[in-house]
């Protein structure tokens, strides 16, 4: 059986270390996903922020900074506040790959098996997936 | 989002609990049934579809002394619909994250 996980690769035109510190510095982390709480730090909680229309602060995304393997593995637990606290894992790779970095986003606990579904409806949600990589596949090769 | 939701996910993420879905996508059954395609108990099974019936995948239906397990495809589409929410969520960061890298290059390198 499959694990039930979501896992995206995406090439970067830049060294490890730089693509690391926009995944873990408050300041870049505003810049791609949403401003940081603060940097994150192995083993403590973090949090990702937005401001409402009425001018107060609000978490978005939050969970513990699991494992922190500078420059090449990083390990959050996560979630967001639709799935009201239940929380799944991130698990972001950095390798070195073509003076760039390749980095793959491995999400587990959302829920089933994309690899192998034995029903018609999950037949179908992998030919869903299929599509979302030849489109990731063509933006990160533009 | 409904509880039922992340109700739907812990189901799904059991493989006994999937195959039992795929054996109830072929047709409605008892727990005696499905006991019969596992080598478990029916205890063991009755717990695995109580799991299932709280994640909105199957429901139960009285027919007579009998209690009859079957599938809820709606149920299976929002929690489907969940993976296709996140698949996005990432789609869009991962893209933004590119972006944000290319635009500090360039400032670095003009």
């Amino acid at each position: 059986m499959a694990e039930t996980e979501l896992t995206k690769t995406v090439y970067l035109d830049a060294p490890r270390d730089t693509v690391w510190a926009f995944l873990t510095e408050k300041d870049k982390l505003a810049k791609w996903f949403h401003p940081a709480a603060a940097d994150l730090a192995e083993g403590e909680d973090y949090a990702l922020l937005e401001t409402d229309d009425s001018g107060n602060t609000v978490k978005l995304c939050w969970g513990t900074v699991l494992k922190m393997d500078r420059p090449t593995n990083l390990v959050w637990s996560f979630t967001i506040k639709p799935l009201g606290g239940a929380m799944t894992t991130v698990t972001w790779t950095l390798e070195d790959s073509h003076g760039g970095t390749r980095l793959t986003l491995r999400h587990e606990g959302i829920g089933m098996a994309a690899g192998e579904a034995p029903l018609g409806l999950l037949t179908a949600l992998d030919a869903g997936w299929d599509a979302h990589f030849a489109d990731l596949r063509k933006a990160t090769s533009a | 989002m409904a509880p039922s939701v992340q109700e739907g996910f812990r189901a799904l993420a059991d493989p006994t609990r999937r195959q039992i879905l795929m054996h109830l996508s072929m047709q409605d059954m008892t727990i005696g049934e499905v006991a019969e395609k596992f080598e478990m108990t029916r205890a063991a099974v009755k717990k695995h579809l109580v799991v299932l019936e709280q994640g909105k995948l199957i429901s139960v239906h009285n027919m007579g002394r009998e209690r009859i397990n079957r599938l809820e495809p709606l149920g299976l589409k929002s929690v489907a619909d969940w993976f296709n929410y996140f698949s996005r969520f990432w789609d869009e960061r991962l893209a933004n994250l590119k972006h944000a890298i290319e635009n500090e290059k360039e400032q670095k390198d003009g």
